[in-house]
This record gives C-alpha cells, sequence and structure tokens, in this order.
C-alpha cells in the first residue's frame, strides 16, 4: 500500500456519507452502502497491517505535498494500522447489529456511523495536533448525533440528559484540547509532532503546553477524577451506539496519548510517576462504580473507566514489555467490551430494559446469549483461555518487571473486584429463578422458544470468538503489539519518515 | 497584557456561566469560553506583529501570522456548529431548559412488556416506547420494584 | 505417543463428550470412562518407556514475545496426580451414566472432561504459566458444574468462584513474581534455581502466596467454607470434583512446591498449623453434620488439612505420607461419595436420622461403605491405616523441636479420633430396622465403579508392594532419592503405631459417649460461618460501589463539568510553579487593546448578573462584538468577519428558541454560585497567566514566514489566510465542513427523536383594537427593507465567495452572508406555515460534502489527496480551491436552513410524546407504569411509554412496521 492512498481511510467513508444523505438516505442502499464501506475500511486496514509488518515500519505522506511544517502530514506505523484494523471491524460488527436490530432502519443512522469512521481514522492518521482536533470534533458530532437517534418520537429524557452531559463534557475538553494546541503553537512555534518530538524533555514550557493537550484527551478517555460522564452517559443510550462508542471515542484520546508521550516527550522517565498514580485510582475507582450500580449496562459503562486505567497503565510502564502490554489490552478491550455491550443489547431488545434483578433465569431459555455474555465476561475478567487472561497476565509481568510491584498487585486485586462485578450481572440476569416477564413469557408463547433470535446474538458471538483466538493463538497478536511497541519505544522511525515527505 | 487579561476574563466568565442553571446559560457560558479560547489562539501567533496578512508578498517583520488566524477560523465555525447542538438540546427536553432534574436512570426502563404481534423479530431497546402493547395476561400489577427508587 | 498428544486427546474428549452427551445422553458416561481409562495407559506407557529417570520433557513455543512455551513434563508426582484424575475420573463418569436421570446430558459431560483435561494439564505443566491457566480453568469449570445445578445454586456457586478465584490471584502474582525473579517461566528452572537460598524474603513472599492460593483451592481454614457450600452440586461433581480431584489441586501445587520451599520456616509453620487446625476444625464439623453429603465434605476439609500438615513438615517422610494418603484419600472418599449417591438415589434422602436398617435393604451398598468408613478411620488392614501411619511417622520424625513434635502429635490424633467417630457415625445407617418403604438395592451396573474404587483400599492396604513403585516415583520427585515408601502393615514398635492405638481408643470412647457428644457439640455453632464472611465480603463491596459511584451518579451536567475545570486549575498551579520562559519578544499591548478589555470587561460583568434571557441574550451578542473588535485589531480580518457572522446567527437561532423557554433563568442555590465563582476566578486566572507565558516570546514561526513569504506564488492568492484555508491546510477545512454539515443532520434527528417543547403563549398581553397587536402589520418595514436587500445580500454573497481567495472572503463568510439572507427571509414572513423553507436542506448538505471531497480526490490526479489544480479558463486563472469553497458555501447555508427550518417553524403533525407544559394533546391511558422522584422541580415525567400513539392502535401490528409519518418517498420528511 503506497503512502499517498492513506488519505482515503478518511474519504472513502465521507464520500459514501455525503452520497447518502444527498440521495436522502434510502433505507435499503444506505444499510449495503454502510457494511460495504465497511468492509472495504477493515479489508484495507489488513493489508495496511501485513504491509507494515513486512515492509517499511512506517508510511507517511504530506498531504497536499507542502514542505515539512506546512502541509498536514499523514502517518501510519504498526500501532496506528492494528487499531485501524481492530475498530474498523468492531464499527463492522456493530454496523452489523444495528442492521440486524432494526437501529439501521432510523433516518441518518448510516451516514452518522459513516463519518463517525472517517472521524476515527483521520484521528488516528494524523500526525498533526490542530488536525487531531479537527477530526476528534468530525466525530464527535456524529456521536452527538447517535446518542439522541431514536425512531421518530421515540427519544426518552434520559437521551435528552445524557447528550447534554456527553456534549458539554467533551465540548469542554475538545475547548480545553485547542487551546492546548495553540500553547503548543505559542511556545514551539509548530503543531507537527515530528518537528515536536523531543521538544518537551528540553523545555519546560513545551512540556506544560503538551501537558494541557493530555489533560484534555485523559478528560476524553474518562481517567479518574474526570470519569463521571462516561458513566452516565454511555448506558442511557441505544445498545448499538454504546458498543460503537466503547472502541472508538476512549480509544482514540488513549491513542494520541500513547503517541504523544512516546513522540514528544520520548517516554521521559520522571513524568512516569503520575501516570502510575492516576491511573491506579483510575482502575480502583472504575471497578469499585461497576459493582455499585444498579443496571447491566451501568456496569458495564462504569466498568469501561476501570479497563482504561489498565491499558494507560501500559504508558506509565513505558518500556517494551509495558507498551506491548497495553497496546495487547487496549485491542483485546475493544473486542470485549464491544462484545458485552452487544451481547447485553440482545437481552435488552428480547427482555426489554430493566434494573438487575427484574428479568432472571435467562439460562435455561437463552443459552447462546448465556454462554456469550458468560465468555466476554470472563475474557474481561482475565481468565484463560481468552485474549483478557493474555493480556493481564503481560501487564502483569511487565509490571513486576519494572519493579512497579504497588501497581501489580492493585491491578491483581482490581482482576477480582472485576469478577465479582461481572458474576453480579450474570448471576442475575442469567442464573436464579425464571423471573417475571422472563416466566410470564413462558406461559404465554411457547415456553422452549428463545426470544432472543439467533441472528441478534451472531455479532457477540463473533467478537467472543476473536477474543477466543486471541486468548489461545496470543502470539498472533502479541508478535505485532510488540513491533507496534517498538515503534513507541523508539520513535526515530516514525519521526523521520514524516520528515522525509 | 491586555490579550492575557481579556483572556482571563472571557474564560472566568464563561466557566461561571456553565456551571449555572439552565441550558441557555451552559450555552452562553461556552460561547465566551471559545471566544477566550480563540483569542489564546491568536495571540499564540504573537501580538506584536498586527499587519494584514492580505497583498502580493505581506513583510514578515509587521504582517501578524497568519497559521493561528486559519485555526481560529476553524475553530469559530466549529463552535458554532456545537452551540447551535446545544441549543436544540436546550429546548428537546420535558418541559424547559432546567438541568437540576434529579432523574433515578430508571426512565430510561421498558414500561411494558413489549409482544410483537407475529414476528419473531424483536424491536430495538428505545423502540419500546409507546406502540401500542398487546397486554399479555395481569401482567404489570405484580410488577417487582426495589423499594425507594432513588439508589 | 508423546505428552504432546495426549493432552490433545484429552482436549479432544471434550467437544466428543458434548456430542455424546446430547446423543447417547446417560449412556454416554460407558465410552467417556473408556477413553479415560486409555488415557491413563498412554500415560504409565510414556512412562515406562521414558529416557532419563527423572522424567519426560517436551518443549512447544506458544508465546514467544513473553517467553512462554507450552512446556510439559511427567516425572513421578505427575504420574501419580494424573493416574489419580484419570482413573477416578473413569470411575465417576461411568458411574454416573447411572446415576443421572434420562434426557441430554452434554453440558454435564462436557464440563466433566473439560475438567480433567484442565487437571491433566495442571500435573503434567512444566511452565508456571501453563500451571497457572489450567489451575484457572479447574476453577472456571468448578464454577460452572455447580451453577447448571439449578437456581438454588447461583449464590455457592458465585462464593466458590470468588474463593477460588482470589486463589488464582495469589497464584498469578507468585507466577509474576518468580519470572521477575528468576527470569525464566519453566517451572524446573524455576525450582531448581537458586534464587530461594539467595534471597529468603523473595522465598517467604513466594511461600505465602504459594501457600495463600493452595489453601483457597484446598479448602484450607479461612477458606474451608466454599467445600460444604459446593455440596448443592449433585454428586459426581461432589465426588469428583470437590473429592478426589479438583481439591487435590492444592495439595499437587504445594508438594510440587516442596523441592524449593520445604526449608523456608514461614512455609512449614504455616502449612503445618492451618493444616492441622483444619483437620481439627473439619473433623469436628462433620460429627455435627447430620446429612451424609455435608458430613463428607466437612470430612474432605479434614483430611485436606492432614495433607497440608504433612506437607509443611517437608521431610523425606513427608512426602511418603503425603503420597499415599493423597491415594488413600481419593479411593475411599471417592467411594463414599458414590455410596451417598447410591443411597440417596435408591432411598430419596441423605439424613442419617431418617435411614436406617439399610445394611437388610442394601447389603452390596452398606458392604461398600463398611470398607470405605473403615479405610477413613484408619483401621488395619487398608491403606487408609498404612496412610495415616507414613503421616504419622513424618510427624514424629520431623526435625522441629520436641514441644512442638508433641504438640503436632496429639492435635493429629485428636483428629484422627474425631474421623474415627464420624467414620462409624456414617456406619449407623445400617443397623436397625428398614423402614416401611424400604429402598430396594442399586443395580450392579450402578454398583460396579463404587465396588472398584472400594475394594482397591483392602487390595493395596494388604499388598502394599503393588502401588510402592508408583508412590515411590511420586515421594521421589518430591523429596529426592531418599524418599522411598515400604507399605508394609508392621514397622516394630514405633511412635506412629502408639499414636493409632491412642486414635482408636479415643475414637471408641468418643463412638461410645456418642449421644452426650451429639447433645455438646449440637448447641455449640461457631460464632461467623465462612459462608457469611464471603457473604459480607460481596455485600460491602457492593455498599462501596455504590459510595464510590455517588457522586457521578447525577444528570446535572454541572457535576460533571466541575472535575475537568478543578483539575484545570491544578495543572495551571503546577505549570505555574514549573515553567521558566524566555522575555518578551515584542512590546505585545497598544492604547486601543486596553480600551477592548474594559469593553469585554463589561460586557461578561452584565451577563453574569443578566437574570432575563432576552437581556442575557442581548449582552452575549454585544460581547460577541468586542471579541470581534479584538481580532479587527490584531490584524485578523477574515476572522472578525466571520466572528461577526456568527455571532448574528447564534443571536437569530437562540431567538427561535427564546419563545418555547420560560422568560426568565432559574435560581441557582446561593453556595453553588460563590463555588462556581470561586472556580471560574480561578480558571480564568490561570488561562489568563498561560497566554502571558506562553505566548508572544518567540519570533515568527518558520510555518509563518513560508506562508507570508510564498503563499501568493505557491497558491495565486494573495489572501493568505484564505490560501491556508483552502489550499495548503484544505484538510482542516473539510473536516470543518463536515463537522458543520453533521451538526445540521444532528439538529433534525434531535428534533424528529424528541420533538420540540410547545411554544409558550405569548406575553404580550394588549387588547385587541391596540394598534401593535398583530404582528403582520408591524413588520411593514422589515418587510420592504427585507425585499429590497433579498437580491443585494445574495450579490454581496456571491461577491465574497468569488474574492475569497484573494480578499477577506472564501467560503464560510459568503456562506454565512448567504444564510443571513435566509435568516431575515425567515423573520419577515407573516406567520410560520407560510414561511416553511423550500430548501432541501439535508441534500444541500450531502452535496456540500461531496462536492469538496471530489475536488481533494481530483487532486489525487496531481500525487496527493486535496491537492490543489490550476487551470485556465478564458483567460481567468481558476483553481480548484475554488470549487472547494462552494462545497464549504453549501454545507454552511444547509446547517442554516436546517437549524432555522425546524427550530423556527411548528411540526406539521405535532409528535406523539410532546404532553409537557401545554394541555396533554395525547391521551393518558393504561396504568402509569413507573413513578419518578417527588423532587419539587422535577417534572411528573412519566416516560413517553404509557402514552398511546393513535396512528399505531388503528393500523394492524405488522412485524416490518412502516413509519406512519413518513410518507413513502424517501425524503418527503423535511423540506416540504
Amino acid at each position: 500500500m503506497s503512502a499517498d492512498l492513506l488519505p482515503l481511510f478518511v474519504v472513502v467513508p465521507l464520500l459514501a456519507a455525503g452520497a447518502l444523505v444527498l440521495l436522502g438516505d434510502p433505507r435499503g442502499l444506505s444499510r449495503t452502502t454502510l457494511l460495504g464501506v465497511l468492509g472495504v475500511d477493515v479489508v484495507a486496514s489488513l493489508w495496511l497491517v501485513t504491509d507494515l509488518r513486512d515492509g517499511p515500519t512506517v508510511l507517511a505522506h504530506a498531504v497536499g505535498q507542502w514542505p515539512l511544517g506546512v502541509s498536514i502530514p499523514f502517518a501510519a506505523d504498526m500501532l496506528t494500522a492494528l487499531m485501524l484494523a481492530m475498530t474498523g471491524s468492531l464499527t463492522l460488527v456493530c454496523a452489523w447489529f444495528g442492521v440486524v436490530s432494526q437501529q439501521a432502519r432510523k433516518r441518518f443512522f448510516a451516514p452518522l456511523v459513516l463519518v463517525l469512521t472517517a472521524g476515527f481514522n483521520g484521528a488516528l492518521l494524523t500526525a498533526d495536533l490542530f488536525n487531531l482536533f479537527v477530526f476528534v470534533e468530525t466525530m464527535l458530532l456524529p456521536s452527538y448525533g447517535l446518542i439522541i437517534l431514536a425512531h421518530r418520537g421515540r427519544g426518552r429524557l434520559m437521551q435528552v440528559t445524557s447528550a447534554r452531559i456527553y456534549v458539554t463534557v467533551n465540548l469542554l475538553a475538545s475547548t480545553v484540547l485547542v487551546a492546548g494546541v495553540a500553547l503548543v503553537y505559542g511556545v514551539a512555534g509548530t503543531v507537527n509532532l515530528a518537528e515536536l518530538s523531543g521538544r518537551a524533555t528540553e523545555d519546560s514550557a513545551v512540556a506544560i503546553a503538551v501537558a494541557v493537550v493530555l489533560f484534555a484527551l485523559s478528560v476524553k478517555a474518562a481517567v479518574v477524577p474526570v470519569h463521571g460522564w462516561l458513566a452516565r452517559t454511555y448506558p442511557f443510550m441505544s445498545p448499538t451506539v454504546t458498543a460503537l462508542f466503547s472502541g472508538l471515542h476512549t480509544k482514540v484520546a488513549i491513542y494520541a496519548i500513547y503517541r504523544i508521550y512516546a513522540v514528544v516527550f520520548d517516554g521521559a522517565e520522571e513524568f512516569l510517576w503520575v501516570g502510575l498514580v492516576l491511573f491506579s485510582v483510575t482502575m480502583v475507582v472504575g471497578v469499585l462504580g461497576a459493582v455499585g450500580e444498579q443496571d447491566a449496562r451501568s456496569v458495564l459503562a462504569f466498568h469501561m473507566v476501570s479497563q482504561i486505567g489498565y491499558i494507560l497503565l501500559g504508558v506509565a510502564l513505558f518500556g517494551a514489555a509495558g507498551l506491548t502490554a497495553g497496546i495487547f489490552y487496549l485491542l483485546h478491550h475493544t473486542v470485549v467490551k464491544a462484545s458485552l455491550f452487544l451481547s447485553i443489547g440482545a437481552v435488552e431488545i428480547g427482555y426489554g430494559r430493566y434494573p438487575l434483578g427484574h428479568v432472571t433465569g435467562l439460562l435455561r431459555r437463552e443459552p447462546l446469549t448465556a454462554v456469550v455474555f458468560f465468555t466476554a465476561a470472563m475474557s474481561l475478567v482475565g481468565l484463560p483461555p481468552f485474549s483478557g487472561f493474555v493480556a493481564k497476565l503481560s501487564l502483569v509481568l511487565a509490571a513486576f518487571g519494572e519493579g512497579r510491584t504497588a501497581v501489580a498487585a492493585v491491578a491483581v486485586v482490581v482482576s477480582l473486584f472485576t469478577l465479582l462485578s461481572m458474576l453480579k450481572v450474570w448471576g442475575k440476569m442469567f442464573l436464579g429463578e425464571p423471573e417475571d416477564s422472563a416466566r410470564e413469557v413462558l406461559g404465554t408463547v411457547g415456553a422452549r422458544k428463545p426470544r432472543i433470535p439467533a441472528p441478534l446474538v451472531a455479532p457477540a458471538l463473533v467478537l467472543v470468538l476473536v477474543t477466543l483466538t486471541f486468548g489461545v493463538g496470543g502470539e498472533l497478536l502479541l508478535g505485532v503489539a510488540a513491533v507496534a511497541a517498538d515503534g513507541l519505544v523508539d520513535p526515530r522511525a516514525y519521526v523521520e519518515a514524516v520528515i522525509r515527505t | 497584557m491586555a490579550i492575557a487579561l481579556t483572556v482571563g476574563v472571557l474564560v472566568a466568565g464563561g466557566v461561571f456561566m456553565m456551571l449555572r442553571r439552565g441550558m441557555v446559560r451552559v450555552v452562553i457560558g461556552f460561547m465566551f469560553l471559545n471566544h477566550g479560547v480563540n483569542l489564546i489562539i491568536l495571540a499564540a501567533g504573537g501580538a506584536d506583529r498586527r499587519g494584514e496578512a492580505l497583498g502580493g508578498s505581506p513583510d514578515p517583520a509587521t504582517t501578524a501570522d497568519p497559521l493561528p488566524q486559519a485555526f481560529v477560523l476553524t475553530a469559530i465555525v466549529i463552535s458554532f456548529a456545537v452551540t447551535i447542538y446545544l441549543l436544540v438540546l436546550a429546548v428537546t427536553g420535558d418541559a424547559d431548559d432546567d438541568t437540576d432534574l434529579e432523574l433515578t436512570g430508571r426512565e430510561m426502563e421498558t414500561p411494558t412488556f413489549i409482544e410483537d404481534a407475529g414476528g419473531s423479530t424483536a424491536l430495538p431497546a428505545d423502540e419500546l416506547g409507546p406502540r401500542a402493547v398487546r397486554r399479555t395476561g395481569s401482567h404489570s400489577s405484580r410488577r417487582r420494584r426495589p423499594p425507594g427508587g432513588r439508589p | 505417543m508423546s505428552l504432546l498428544v495426549i493432552l490433545a486427546l484429552a482436549v479432544l474428549l471434550v467437544p466428543a463428550a458434548g456430542v455424546l452427551g446430547r446423543r447417547a445422553g446417560r449412556n454416554a458416561g460407558w465410552p467417556l470412562a473408556v477413553g479415560l481409562l486409555a488415557l491413563a495407559g498412554g500415560l504409565v506407557a510414556v512412562w515406562d518407556d521414558r529416557a532419563d529417570p527423572g522424567g519426560v520433557v517436551q518443549q512447544v513455543p506458544w508465546m514467544p514475545t513473553l517467553g512462554i512455551s507450552l512446556g510439559l513434563r511427567l516425572d513421578g508426582l505427575g504420574l501419580l496426580f494424573g493416574l489419580l484424575v484419570l482413573v477416578i475420573g473413569a470411575v465417576v463418569v461411568a458411574w454416573s451414566s447411572r446415576y443421572l436421570g434420562s434426557g441430554g446430558h452434554a453440558s454435564f459431560y462436557t464440563l466433566m472432561t473439560f475438567f480433567a483435561a484442565a487437571m491433566l494439564a495442571l500435573v503434567l505443566a512444566d511452565d508456571l504459566v501453563v500451571l497457572f491457566v489450567a489451575w484457572e480453568l479447574t476453577t472456571l469449570c468448578s464454577f460452572l458444574l455447580i451453577a447448571r445445578s439449578g437456581p438454588e445454586g447461583r449464590d455457592p456457586a458465585i462464593r466458590t468462584f470468588l474463593v477460588t478465584a482470589a486463589g488464582g490471584l495469589c497464584l498469578l502474582t507468585a507466577v509474576a513474581v518468580m519470572w521477575a525473579a528468576t527470569g525464566t517461566t519453566r517451572l524446573s528452572a524455576v525450582l531448581a534455581d537458586d534464587v530461594w537460598d539467595a534471597s529468603p524474603g523473595l522465598a517467604a513472599v513466594v511461600a505465602v502466596l504459594v501457600a495463600l492460593a493452595a489453601f483457597t483451592k484446598s479448602a484450607q481454614f479461612p477458606f474451608h467454607a466454599w467445600l460444604p457450600d459446593a455440596m448443592v452440586a449433585i454428586t459426581p461433581v461432589s465426588a469428583y470434583l470437590h473429592a478426589a480431584a479438583m481439591v487435590k489441586a492444592g495439595i499437587y501445587l504445594m508438594l510440587r512446591f516442596t523441592e524449593a520451599l520445604h526449608a523456608v520456616p514461614v512455609w512449614n509453620v504455616l502449612l503445618v498449623s492451618v493444616g492441622l487446625l483444619t483437620a481439627l476444625m473439619g473433623a469436628v464439623l462433620a460429627l455435627q453434620r447430620h446429612d451424609l453429603k455435608e458430613l463428607l465434605a466437612y470430612s474432605t476439609v479434614s483430611q485436606l488439612g492432614f495433607l497440608t500438615a504433612t506437607i509443611g513438615i517437608g521431610t523425606e517422610y513427608a512426602a511418603v505420607g503425603a503420597a499415599v494418603h493423597v491415594a488413600a484419600h481419593a479411593l475411599f472418599k471417592s467411594a463414599l461419595f458414590m455410596a451417598v449417591g447410591v443411597i440417596d438415589h435408591q432411598a430419596g434422602t441423605r439424613d442419617i436420622r431418617a435411614l436406617s436398617g439399610l445394611a437388610r435393604t442394601m447389603p452390596a451398598t452398606a458392604g461398600i461403605m463398611v470398607l470405605a468408613a473403615a479405610s477413613m478411620a484408619g483401621l488395619p488392614p487398608l491403606l487408609g491405616f498404612v496412610s495415616k501411619e507414613a503421616m504419622f511417622k513424618a510427624m514424629a520424625h520431623s526435625p522441629a523441636p520436641d514441644a512442638a513434635v508433641w504438640l503436632v502429635g496429639t492435635v493429629a490424633v485428636l483428629a484422627a479420633a474425631c474421623t474415627f467417630a464420624y467414620s462409624v457415625r456414617m456406619l449407623t445407617v445400617l443397623p436397625g430396622r428398614a423402614p416401611a418403604d424400604a429402598p430396594r438395592e442399586a443395580a450392579a451396573a450402578f454398583l460396579a465403579p463404587v465396588a472398584v474404587v472400594a475394594l482397591a483400599g483392602p487390595a493395596l492396604g494388604l499388598a502394599g508392594s503393588v502401588a510402592e513403585p508408583l508412590l515411590g516415583a511420586a515421594s521421589t520427585a518430591v523429596a529426592g532419592s531418599g524418599a522411598e515408601p515400604d507399605l508394609g502393615l508392621w514397622h516394630g514398635w514405633s511412635p506412629e503405631l502408639f499414636m493409632s492405638l491412642a486414635v482408636f481408643g479415643l475414637g471408641g470412647a468418643l463412638v461410645l459417649a456418642r449421644r452426650p457428644v451429639d447433645r455438646v457439640l449440637g448447641r455449640r455453632s461457631f460464632p461467623v460461618t465462612g459462608v457469611a464472611v464471603v457473604e459480607a465480603f460481596r455485600r460491602g463491596s457492593i455498599a462501596l460501589g455504590e459510595q464510590v459511584g455517588r457522586p457521578t451518579r447525577s444528570d446535572v451536567p454541572r457535576r460533571h463539568l466541575m472535575p475537568p475545570v478543578v483539575s484545570l486549575v491544578a495543572l495551571a498551579a503546577v505549570g505555574l510553579l514549573t515553567v521558566e520562559v524566555p522575555g518578551l519578544y515584542g512590546d505585545p499591548s497598544t492604547v486601543t487593546d486596553w480600551v477592548l478589555l474594559v469593553l469585554v470587561l463589561i460586557g461578561v460583568a452584565l451577563a453574569l448578573r443578566a437574570r432575563s434571557r432576552v437581556g442575557l441574550l442581548t449582552i452575549a451578542g454585544d460581547v460577541g462584538f468586542a471579541v470581534a473588535l479584538w481580532f479587527y485589531a490584531l490584524g485578523a480580518t477574515d476572522v472578525a468577519l466571520t466572528q461577526l457572522l456568527v455571532e448574528v446567527l447564534t443571536v437569530v437561532v437562540i431567538v427561535l428558541l427564546l419563545n418555547r423557554l420560560p422568560s426568565t433563568f432559574h435560581r441557582t442555590g446561593e453556595v453553588r454560585g460563590w463555588v462556581a465563582a470561586a472556580v471560574a476566578v480561578l480558571v480564568g486566572a490561570g488561562a489568563a497567566a498561560a497566554t502571558w507565558l506562553l505566548t508572544d516570546r518567540r519570533a515568527l514561526s518558520p510555518a509563518g514566514r513560508y506562508f507570508l513569504e510564498e503563499g501568493e506564488e505557491q497558491t495565486g492568492g494573495t489572501n493568505v489566510v484564505n490560501t491556508i484555508l483552502v489550499d495548503f491546510r484544505a484538510l482542516d477545512t473539510l473536516g470543518e465542513l463536515t463537522v458543520l454539515g453533521v451538526a445540521g443532520i444532528a439538529i433534525v434527528v434531535a428534533i424528529e427523536s424528541r420533538g420540540l417543547l410547545p411554544k409558550r403563549p405569548s406575553p404580550i398581553t394588549e387588547p385587541d383594537a391596540s394598534p401593535i397587536r398583530s404582528p403582520r402589520d408591524n413588520m411593514v418595514v422589515l418587510r420592504v427593507t427585507a425585499r429590497t436587500l433579498g437580491p443585494v445580500i445574495v450579490a454581496l454573497s456571491l461577491f465574497f465567495l468569488l474574492r475569497g481567495h484573494n480578499a477577506p472572503g472564501g467560503g464560510f463568510i459568503s456562506a454565512l452572508i448567504g444564510a443571513a439572507g435566509i435568516a431575515l427571509v425567515y423573520l419577515t414572513a407573516p406567520d410560520d406555515r407560510v414561511s416553511r423553507m423550500r430548501l432541501p436542506y439535508t441534500r444541500f448538505i450531502g452535496a456540500g460534502v461531496v462536492v469538496a471531497v471530489v475536488v481533494g480526490l481530483l487532486g489525487l490526479l496531481e500525487g496527493s489527496f486535496l491537492r490543489p489544480l490550476h487551470v485556465d479558463v478564458l483567460g481567468i486563472h481558476v483553481t480548484t480551491a475554488l470549487v472547494f469553497d462552494v462545497g464549504v458555501y453549501l454545507a454552511v447555508v444547509g446547517v442554516i436552513v436546517a437549524a432555522i427550518s425546524r427550530l423556527g417553524v411548528d411540526e406539521k403533525e405535532p409528535l406523539p410524546l410532546r404532553h409537557a407544559g401545554s394541555a396533554s394533546s395525547v391521551l393518558h391511558s393504561g396504568p402509569p407504569a413507573t413513578t419518578t422522584t417527588s423532587k419539587p422541580h422535577s417534572r411528573e415525567t412519566a416516560p413517553v411509554g404509557t402514552v398511546h400513539d393513535e396512528q399505531d392502535r388503528t393500523r394492524p401490528p405488522l412485524p416490518e412496521r412502516p413509519d406512519p409519518f413518513r410518507g413513502a418517498g424517501p425524503a418527503a420528511g423535511e423540506g416540504h
């Protein structure tokens, strides 16, 4: 794949979205276009991954071919390619769930998801801070639409209140981000990541300016103490949208934090303690909050905060082992969390949305959904033979390898509470007496007929198979994650590629 | 120095309005905040050079740095787009744009159990609103509510 | 046949069990038993033709990046436990083919074979990570097997999972510590490493962690509660997992690590003390029980305590004692469990008080129980006696000081005496009269497997030498060559013989005084039970979780905006303390700046105190204009123009909303006001300091210099800012254009999803006769100007579009001017119905995006996306950047029209849910299902669900629901 095709990752979904809106979002065409374009996106990113693994480690391209510092550079190294591939396939699966659950029948669902994908791909590929702000906004606007999306006249009040929180917090984060970028330009005279490489360690002013940018990104990544908004907004959207957001928004912020810290701070040792403290607290607060929530999706949403703590721990343990573990965890979490949201979504669609304890005893009636949710939950907890185990093991080994025993201990104890929260959800929903609406349905419409049609659970099942393959064959992903980690530990290849364009 | 103070005033005013009650006030708070940040961007270009960047070859010693101006143009337009959307959110609530709502998260519940008459394909979660419901047996009276709705 | 093949076959057995379970139902047990036995045979075959006496080793790379390989090693210990797992597994599976009812048992057989494979992997593992993986898989299987035994199995299963998972995590930490210390995860290498002697601290830490992991798995005190709790599972599971195999995983782990940790004092003390305490407590609790299965559960806890204590001693004798007792316990305990299963299956109850006279009604089962119970009690000539002797011998000859030896000896004798007592107590069901509905004797096929295991007790007891090679290999693998077992019944008058005699004496006394002992034990139950502890942990963490989640469990945006703002203040403070910056580069401020500062200050101050919405709106507009002046003063004319127009249009949009909102703002609490003020001032100060310190301290940036010097030459445009927007950084503009377009779509989505608040009655209460009553007549001036200004605005807009490249203008400014014209046309419309916009705004947005992207793609012809092309048309130099600006124009106009069209006018048909505020236009019928909070300012927000949608009831409910509001055509919804 030649470097100047990189912008196509942004352009193709954008063009498809524009065309769909231009044609008035015809129902049949929008669904096929959505799945088609996302399929092409996944194939292209997989091609990029294989290309980078064998050929040059970084592909870079100046959009518009203007000289360095003037044009906006697109650059893709192994980490970018992996994120593109994993999140592209996640979006494809979520879109498939949207189509199956008639979510895609709502007006403008397909164009909004396509613009979201375009924005995400752009934010990953760009190596220019201001352009990162623009692409983050390009991702946010369609999400504002997707939150409130509902069949005509059926939007709920909770969607509006959660939209208000989501928009205001993300607007604040974006405003702080653009202020940070401005301060970086004010101090360093450039917003090009390659030109900024290593300057934060030389000049404290650049360090503070980039710290503002990192702060804005950590608000978007819902690190403690700014985690509340995620736990309060994600549960109150439709299931497809929650699964989509879980794989996109926080991940782009995490990617940017990885990239900026590796390139601009050059993995400086002296600031890592801040990360260790913050992310440990995030892990603990996230999992405790999750245990205390009342309904399934709130538990899973609050859980994301904790898992983000784990992922960002990879940065705080800056080094080949730590980054490999962090990147693996990032990719594993994308798959598993979406699978959990999609299976809970299937249950919500089948049995309606209630707090835990209302719909119980579904194991007999919905064995497939029960197994899919349980597998994903155990992977999240980090039990073998799933990818979660490999992720947690590599993270703990990395932490011990660098002598950070306290953090490793926190990571281990938190996974016990993770297990507690997952058992709380799975236990209440699938074990126990078939309660209320489940039994009541049993009475009327054929006791054995599952309420959740198989195609509705299929997307979650596919993601579970992925987590199983990466669990048993961990090496598949670990090898590639190690290559990506090397690209971060020594960013010279990335910087020179951007400078050479 | 004046630019810095103006930024300070705008940001302080914006944050204060943002933390008040009522969606329109929050929106106007964000407008002030955006004005402040736009001034920061322009200041980043160096406020001592203020010539207009027009004409054949503007003299770099006196002309203002054009790059932050392009940034500000983009930032203004983006914040305008988000501001309109926020304003729309202000008027799609239930009663008015009050933001101090004490909700229990239970309002998102599916009020009645939905039985799709014929088809096996169930309706999406938020579709389960006020559709006409075929009651299946005496059902909702037995609904068990955990005591004290607000957790 | 290598180890890997055996393990692969074991794993393949799992899907086979699933298929067989579904098709053959309960009879799937027999083929599976044969399969397991074949594997056992394979294991022995590999062991016999092994090359080096130590064992067979095999390495397969699994995760080289982490340095982990799938290492398998078969040594004596592995062989003993492997055979134990496979043989007992085969027996239990064969037995359960008669125990289970009819119907499909796919999940039961799958999980049982999966468990067997996991245990086999555990005992063959030569890599710490493979060991941990197998350990966790057994935990998973135990949870699933308990959970599938019906609704009442939920809580015990969860409790068991929590305790055993906690142990697993201790093991994970131990693995990580060992890996960090020795750099490898190979078990044999780690155990042989000299780090154990080098750093005693590390050895102690690993010892504690491994001990904790073993204690949770082998149900030692204080983690013993889950084993009796897990008796809710069906008997085959109890017999196999919770007696013979899974609980032995802990014992195996301790035996495996004895090689490295036997000299660590912490390890010895911990294991011996906890082991003996558990042994005694388990035996006493077993005496209290009336249910046979529970009695056996506590008996298992007690026996495992014995084993732990013996391993804790760490000498050669200890290894021998442990190995022999492991085999003996597995045999008699599984036999007893299966016998109890048979009784339960035939008689329907397991309660000692309800059963009697079984000797007469079920003689064969009775015989088996006698043999097994006798072996448990440790009576000669059974294997139980030999193993107990070996353990007593280890205790008697331990190197510890004499006082400790005597203490250990007495406690062991006491526990063994209680064991004797409850073994005999189990047999009390045999004598006496048979009850009226006497249970019939079980079928031969049902009893055969039990008999095999039960008879092994006396057989091995008498002919001990048969088992010596196997047990010898195991004990030598653990404690070196000196640990050779001699399993004869008579070893002369040794201390262990006296201990055994004391046991029989004391045990007999306990049996004779059965009634007073029952009365004494009956009342006194432990103040706190293990189950209560785990429940308390679970409920406590959930309550703690609620507290942790409470501050963020609110829907007030302020509560979610406050943390980022406060953290920003903290960041600013840190920045101020640590940053050093060069001096100012030039003199940044002029006189006009201070005037503008004062202007902005007044505007913001007024805005803070504004109470009415219209008031705040006008003041906000003024502040916007003041900032536009600032931009003009800083030499950014394009930006000032854009700011002006954006301010105008924002005010127009807000005006459209005012008549849907109350005229004044809600009162914010006093305290909240002051807190917000304080935080706001701090943030403002931080921002001002950042601007002051971090800007104006360097020369013009290289990029800025490039744009000024070569901007015109490269792009042909003299308006440098515009050339940046549409040429150099066209990607930013493309993103920005998309953002605007999608904002328009998001507005349409939001309005269609929830619909707008109904318009409030206008506050103007003028009498009909008064001239200013009707709005139409008062707009004559506006209408005339609009009619004349309309074409001028359109011309002006096109003019700005075309000259954008060379002078202030460009896509955004021209579009905003055009949009202002449209707003003017809307404002002058006589009333809402007439003024519906005819423009299909969503298509404008789509067109804008498509045009911009296509122009960008054209750039690919010349090498890169968004590369402007220059072409001369009729002598005029035209660049594709202009077409790009047209795309921007379309998108911006689309957004504004969308906002004005959807916000300004009322819906064609009111959406079904609009019931708040104005008179409820929709019927409330059907029971209001949910109530909401009673807070005064929260509206009665009965969810939309209770509202019936008239259109839907009349329509026949179709699975594929066409949207009733949208006609056939795709774009019917908007624009017309």
